[in-house]
């Protein structure tokens, strides 16, 4: 139990640490900024768990309250960035037919295309509400920044890390089985 | 206490290593990342020395993996001190030395093409791997070439008798960055990444320490501390610092010197992409020209020969 503690806060570090700094880089003020902190869902779903993608989320909420930004729509952030994250660990390791290896190309383009579905989900989950509640909001804009911000950040950065903390740092990826060893 | 110990595994079941394709996927995200430099560092002064970037940064950065990976540092540290501190003492003064003569040489360039010039190492590495006798394959062979021809295509129009100097500094920079590359890959082989990318940074950071106080004694009070100064050294610290340069050294071990050379002239791409779509603001905007085009389709081409795996690489490594 204190081990599981400790690997929360450190969850909870580590989304502050890469979340706090980008915080100033606005693309529509209140609403939506340059958040390379998604970078962290997909790993924190893949290596973490439920428990995972649910600090995430909090944290997105968390971060939104102590910016400035928290709003009617955040709720709609909380639901999107648990379910994002939540789609990734579900399909990886219940769905799919292949292991997310990250060993070939094909590979590669397929974790990449369900970051873009996944990012295309949240995107259509917060953008209703944002819509609705704040007509003045160029909700097209709004959209393209929330696929912009889920998608571009974790295909570049995830799967590299991924690849340390699986390959390098033993940390244990839910659901892999190296494929040379099947 | 470490990271490493909250996961409950034993980590000689987990690590099997990355393939080289996987470990050319990750030096891609190193040059991706030490592309931003520009970007992140934008929002500070020309006022303030890069001596004084480098050895925050460093440090900070330094600090950052310690405190996350102590115990597997200190052990690794306790093993043959001596040594080990060599070994990045050495590499800390060769990155300071190409750095500097890199600042020295863009004073002759203007953006673009001193991106360009820095290039050059992938070029020289190949050639440096003969001198020692090391065997360089056809592929590395035919993406140098490629890599060459792209720097010639973009600096060639532009270039004047005047920057022979640059030209001087900017190769000498080059040699010594292909010699500091062929040594960490050895080391990378021999050592725990971690160890180094940590002991690497500190190193840097008290060499720069030096270095800012000789070219800029007014030191710490110089530096406009605001929000904004603090969070791009911090970015910088944790992307640049922390995590490419720890990411680079797990991916060398999988890698060769020539290999990862060629990938890091992909920084040129990505320098030229920000130039060209970024605001004005944020950065110097780089002049698309036909030359510069030609230049950078060239380098990505010669990346393209040295990441994409032929099937008989993908059969021999699952």
């Amino acid at each position: 139990m204190k081990r599981r503690i400790i690997t929360y806060l450190v969850l909870i570090i580590v989304y502050l640490i890469l979340a706090i700094p980008f915080k100033g880089l606005t693309i529509i003020p209140g609403f939506s900024d340059i958040r390379p902190v998604t970078l962290l869902g997909p790993i924190y779903a893949l290596f973490f768990g439920v428990p995972g993608c649910s600090i995430f989320a909090l944290m997105n909420l968390v971060m939104d309250a102590f910016s400035g930004g928290l709003m009617w729509s955040s709720i709609a952030g909380l639901i999107a960035n648990f379910i994002g994250p939540f789609l990734i660990l579900l399909y990886w390791t219940k769905y799919s037919k292949t292991t997310l290896h990250l060993k070939k190309p094909g590979n590669i383009l397929h974790f990449s295309l369900t970051l873009i579905i996944v990012a295309v989900i949240q995107a259509a989950i917060i953008t209703p509400c944002v819509a609705l509640l704040y007509p003045d909001v160029d909700w097209k804009l709004f959209f393209a920044s929330v696929v912009f911000n889920t998608a571009v950040f974790p295909i570049l950065f995830s799967t590299p890390l991924i690849l340390l903390l699986r390959e390098k740092l033993g940390f244990k990826q839910i659901g892999y089985v190296d494929p040379a060893v099947k | 206490m470490p990271i490493i110990l909250l996961v409950k595994t034993k980590s000689n079941d987990i690590i099997r290593g990355m393939n080289s394709f996987q470990a050319n996927l990750c030096l891609l995200c190193v040059t991706l990342c030490w592309s931003t430099e520009v970007i992140i560092f934008s929002v500070i002064p020309d006022s303030v020395s890069p001596f004084a970037t480098t050895c925050i940064t460093s440090l900070v950065g330094a600090l950052l993996i310690f405190l996350i990976f102590r115990k597997r540092i200190i052990d690794e540290v306790s093993g043959n001190p001596k040594k080990i501190l060599l070994r990045c003492l050495l590499l800390g003064i060769m990155n300071c030395a190409y750095n500097l003569l890199y600042l020295f040489g863009l004073k002759y360039f203007d953006v673009s093409s001193g991106a360009f010039t820095f290039s050059m190492t992938a070029v020289v590495i190949p050639v440096i791997l003969l001198t020692m006798r090391q065997k360089v394959d056809l592929k590395t062979w035919l993406s140098a070439g490629f890599v060459f021809i792209g720097i010639l295509l973009a600096i060639a129009p532009t270039a004047s008798v005047g920057q022979t100097m640059g030209i001087i500094f900017v190769g000498l920079g080059c040699i010594i960055r292909a010699v500091y590359i062929v040594i960490l890959n050895k080391y990378a082989n021999e050592n725990d990444p971690v160890t180094l990318s940590s002991l690497l940074s500190g190193i840097v950071s008290i060499l720069s320490v030096g270095l800012w106080f000789a070219f800029d004694p007014s030191g710490f009070g110089k530096i406009p501390w605001n929000d904004q100064i603090i969070a791009s050294l911090a970015i910088y610290s944790f992307v640049i610092v922390a995590f490419a340069q720890t990411l680079n050294i797990f991916a060398q071990k999988k890698s060769t010197p020539a290999n990862a050379t060629i990938i890091y002239s992909t920084e040129i791409i990505f320098s030229t992409i920000w130039g060209v779509m970024l605001p004005a603001s944020m950065i110097d905007k780089t002049p698309l020209t036909l030359w510069i085009i030609l230049g950078v389709v060239m380098v990505v081409i010669g990346n393209l020969i040295t990441i994409i795996p032929s099937h008989r690489e993908l059969q021999d490594e699952s």
